[in-house]
């Protein structure tokens, strides 16, 4: 049962087209990897499917509705959540309140109860923190939790943004190059970690380039060129498909 | 847990007990016969430390706008204005020029900070989404449209001279010269703290969180749920509803509102105090701006002893905020308070 | 007084705003700033032709490009001192630095030149065009008898002669595309072997030295006090914006619509009113923001 889909997205930037005609469906608990060269478009499918662009043509739909613009922050409270390609992290914020900030229902959040510090509110927020620990705990960040993520390497970040992620609670993860610029030994933890929300029941959508992990990690890979979908199948066959070899030879890497 | 850890405590408790506490010993001094004396020297201590437990309450909303949301504001003396001239224009019984409608002061305070909420309102719906230097563009803007009509349209704001005859209650009920200044300081400074209370509520809970993570990188914070819009117009209206709060009260303490209190100096006074300080820290900020009042008051005291002119100390008083702003900028942008990494200024 | 009048006073205004926007809007445009001293920029330039002009046996003209001369030496030294060490801290903290120096400097030129105006000392001969029919529409003239002083030709006679010489700079210089390379794209020009930071010196001086001729005439017009160019500086950043920020041309065209707005607003509003022609133009400027930041000729997309 398809639980995320995009239909005939069509997403042109002064005259480029970046997204010419992509369809793509997910159903529940797949765990889907995105390829392709350079300039394909993946990220740009990611923008239009998390509501960050608004497609000039197509629709998406998420869990039965159609969702297509809807603002981002629409989406990620009705579990659609993603990662940023170029880590984006709340630099000025320590790594303790990058992930509490993401816990979802605060009552501490609005005006009236943040000014009487209500109960709710206290109550609330001491389970948050108990569930930010933990969460910093399992990524093995709770040694920085401290720190400004400014701080943070590369690959700590990667962690940070995945730790920060679960606080949602997402059904559909779309993780965007989140082995980009780490170590081989963190790449296959990460992977672990994803394998395992996946095997608990989460979707997973992940664009990389690092093919090796990504691979042996996923059920299926779609693989884009010159924003359309050019292959979508298993990952054996679908990296032994000619058309999938040339896309990266011609179109380079 | 860390000491970095803000658990909904602290100091926001202080400055509401220390608040309330200032305001009823000032109450006391205006509701019964209680008298203090006051030499001769201390006046201007006084008088300029009315003006600046007013301005402090500018500089509190400031920092809700800009140290913790990032939003660049540089019209804040707009909302001052327009809560002074709101207040007055409600509350005047004899006004020389203009409109004095002579209704009860509260309701005139009140309506005061709700019309600078809504000016608030109309500028945030409008120009939120702006880039910062733009943004302070359209607010600087906004203010002087705002001074313009002040002065031009006379018959309603009575032009220059402005309007007159705005009840004065404290002066009202205390008649000894003393008592009325220094009960005016503490009912004021105690508004004051209690303001700094509820500003440091807001920004220790987690509201104040999104707020940060808004100044951090909005996209990433709208990723994980947040309103940002709803939470950056909040945080502008209440800024905006703390500076038409001190321009009510500024109105019923100086009797009288007139364009020449409402000037850019206003803005960059307050901004100034605020860089210096430590912007995102609300005692700071607050601390920053009594540095540059201190500065104000010095050269009140310099006035009376030199025989330099007051406009030429004027001229180099500002010279020398102007050069504190630069330096600031420059050398410790985080101000002296201020925590550099919190601000992402370590470089 | 007839439209025809006012939109000549405007026109005259529009040409001293226009040769000061095209500095301030290229300073915009490549050092990413926006230069709110600029007006002192004018005033000192103004100060400088007056001294020179007073002071030292020179003609006016002469005077006038010893002022353009300051001016550019003026910009360049304070940029070097205060705006090229925190290029990289963002447009902010750029802008906050200018109100600042802007005041600093306000200030000291007031302790050290006093309260009083000064004048430039010139001999202007009106033409007066009375012959003209009143063409009246109802209560307004639209066109009527008007004047305009030597002085006032001078005025526009030079803007266009910067625009031209701005205009040949930008297509025809190595350093006027390569201006123009950075304002489009600064990485881009980078690698192309662009000398950024020689650009953005040589803008300064560009920007100063119209600063300068900008002040001067604006002096002739009205005086010479402390806060001669700070009184023009919304209008200036107006122009430069209605106009498309980063644009010369967008900035002349701009500043020319900001002058007329300016003349005819203070044409129809009733007496005594006449403070709200800024507050007019100012409500244009934020307008303009809200609705095509990237102003008339739209070059400048700056996303927030």
């Amino acid at each position: 049962m398809s639980l995320l889909s995009a239909d005939g997205i069509v997403k042109e930037f002064g005259g480029l087209r970046a997204i010419d005609g992509l369809s793509v469906s997910i159903d529940a608990g797949e765990l889907v990897g995105v390829i392709g060269p350079n300039g394909a478009g993946k990220s740009t499918m990611f923008n239009c499917i998390s509501g960050v662009i608004t497609p000039d043509e197509g629709t998406v739909t998420y869990d039965g509705t159609e969702v297509t613009g809807d603002p981002p922050e629409t989406l990620a409270r009705r579990g659609l959540v993603r990662t940023f390609q170029a880590t984006r992290e709340l630099e000025t914020m320590t790594v303790r309140d990058n992930v509490r900030l993401a816990a979802p229902d605060q009552p501490g959040e609005r005006t009236v109860s943040a000014l009487l510090r209500t109960d709710s509110m206290q109550a609330t927020e001491r389970s948050v923190r108990t569930r930010a620990d933990e969460l910093l705990e399992t990524f093995e960040l709770d040694h920085l939790a401290d720190e400004y993520s400014g701080n943070l390497s590369g690959g700590q970040r990667k962690l940070l943004e995945l730790a920060r992620t679960l606080m949602l609670e997402p059904d559909v993860l779309m993780l965007d190059e989140p082995f980009a610029g780490v170590n081989p030994t963190l790449t296959d933890e990460i992977a672990e970690h994803i394998r395992e929300l996946n095997e608990n029941g989460m979707t997973v959508v992940i664009i990389e380039h690092e093919l090796e992990t990504l691979t042996e990690l996923v059920d299926r890979l779609v693989v884009l060129q010159q924003g359309r979908v050019l292959v979508d199948g298993e990952p054996e066959d679908v990296l032994s498909d000619e058309r999938v070899i040339e896309a990266y030879l011609g179109g380079g890497v | 847990m860390s000491a970095l850890d803000r658990i909904p405590s602290g100091n926001g408790d202080l400055a509401l007990l220390a608040g309330v506490f200032c305001f009823l010993i000032g109450g006391l001094f205006v509701l019964t016969p209680l008298q203090v004396q006051l030499p001769n020297m201390f006046y201007v201590f006084v008088e300029v430390g009315i003006l600046f437990v007013i301005y402090g309450l500018l500089v509190l909303g400031l920092d809700l706008q800009y140290g913790h949301t990032g939003l660049v504001n540089f019209g804040h003396v707009a909302f001052f204005a327009v809560g002074a001239y709101g207040t007055a224009m409600l509350s005047a019984q004899d006004t020389f020029v203009g409109i004095g409608l002579g209704y009860p002061w509260p309701l005139a305070l009140g309506v005061g900070v709700v019309a600078a909420a809504v000016v608030g309102l109309g500028v945030s719906a409008t120009s939120i989404r702006l880039r910062g230097d733009f943004l302070a563009i359209v607010t600087l803007a906004t203010a002087e449209i705002l001074h313009s009509i002040f002065v031009n349209f006379e018959g309603v704001f009575g032009g220059n001279v402005g309007i007159l005859g705005v009840p004065r209650p404290i002066a009202a009920l205390v008649s000894q010269a003393d008592t009325r200044l220094i009960a005016t300081l503490l009912v004021l400074g105690g508004i004051t703290l209690v303001g700094l209370a509820g500003v440091t509520r807001l920004t220790s809970a987690p509201y104040g969180r999104v707020l940060r993570a808004i100044r951090a990188d909005e996209l990433v914070t709208r990723s994980v749920g947040k309103s940002t819009v709803t939470y950056k117009t909040q945080a502008f209206v209440y800024g905006a509803a703390l500076a038409g709060l001190a321009g009510g009260l500024f109105a019923l303490y100086n009797g009288a509102v007139a364009p020449g209190f409402f000037t850019i100096q206003v803005t960059v006074t307050v901004w100034i105090g605020m860089l210096l300080g430590g912007a995102a820290n609300h005692r700071a900020v607050l601390a920053g701006l009594s540095i540059i009042m201190g500065i104000r008051l010095v050269s009140r005291f310099a006035l009376t002893v030199t025989p330099v002119p007051s406009d030429v100390f004027a001229s180099i008083r500002l010279v020398v905020v102007g050069l504190i702003l630069v330096a600031v900028i420059r050398y410790r942008p985080a101000g002296i308070w201020g925590d550099a990494q919190e601000l992402g200024v370590d470089r | 007084m007839g439209l025809l009048q006012n939109i000549i006073f405007g026109v005259i205004t529009g040409s001293y705003i226009a040769i000061a926007a095209i500095g301030f809007t290229l300073i915009y445009g490549i050092v990413n700033m926006i230069n709110f001293a600029y007006g002192e920029y004018l005033t000192l330039g103004a100060f400088i032709g007056l001294f020179a002009a007073t002071a030292l046996p020179i003609p006016l003209p002469v005077a006038v490009l010893v002022a353009m001369a300051g001016g550019g030496l003026v910009s360049i030294v304070l940029a070097r001192a205060f705006f090229t060490p925190i290029n990289q801290t963002g447009p902010v903290p750029l802008l906050l630095t200018s109100i600042g120096l802007g005041i600093a400097l306000r200030n000291a030129i007031r302790l050290v030149a006093g309260r009083q105006a000064r004048y430039y000392d010139t001999e202007a001969t009106t033409f007066r065009f009375d012959a003209i029919p009143d063409l009246s529409v109802g209560s307004v003239d639209l066109l009527g008898g008007f004047f305009v002083t030597s002085e006032q030709l001078i005025v526009v006679g030079s803007a266009v002669v910067v625009f031209i010489a701005i205009h040949g700079l930008l297509t025809r210089t190595d350093v006027g595309i390569a201006m123009r390379a950075m304002g489009d794209n600064e990485s881009l020009a980078r690698v192309r072997g662009v000398d950024t930071q020689l650009i953005r010196d040589s803008v300064w001086i560009l920007a100063g030295v119209l600063a300068g001729l900008s002040g001067v005439l604006l002096a002739i017009q009205t005086n010479v006090n402390a806060t001669t160019g700070f009184s023009e500086i919304l209008q200036i950043l107006s122009a430069a914006i209605l106009g498309g920020a980063g644009s010369p041309y967008g900035a002349i065209l701009g500043a020319y619509l900001i002058g007329i707005i300016l003349a005819l607003s203070t044409a129809f509003l009733p007496s005594g009113m006449g403070g709200l022609s800024s507050a007019i133009a100012f409500a244009i400027l934020i307008l303009v923001l809200l609705v095509k930041p990237s102003g008339i000729t739209g070059t400048e997309v700056r996303e927030a």
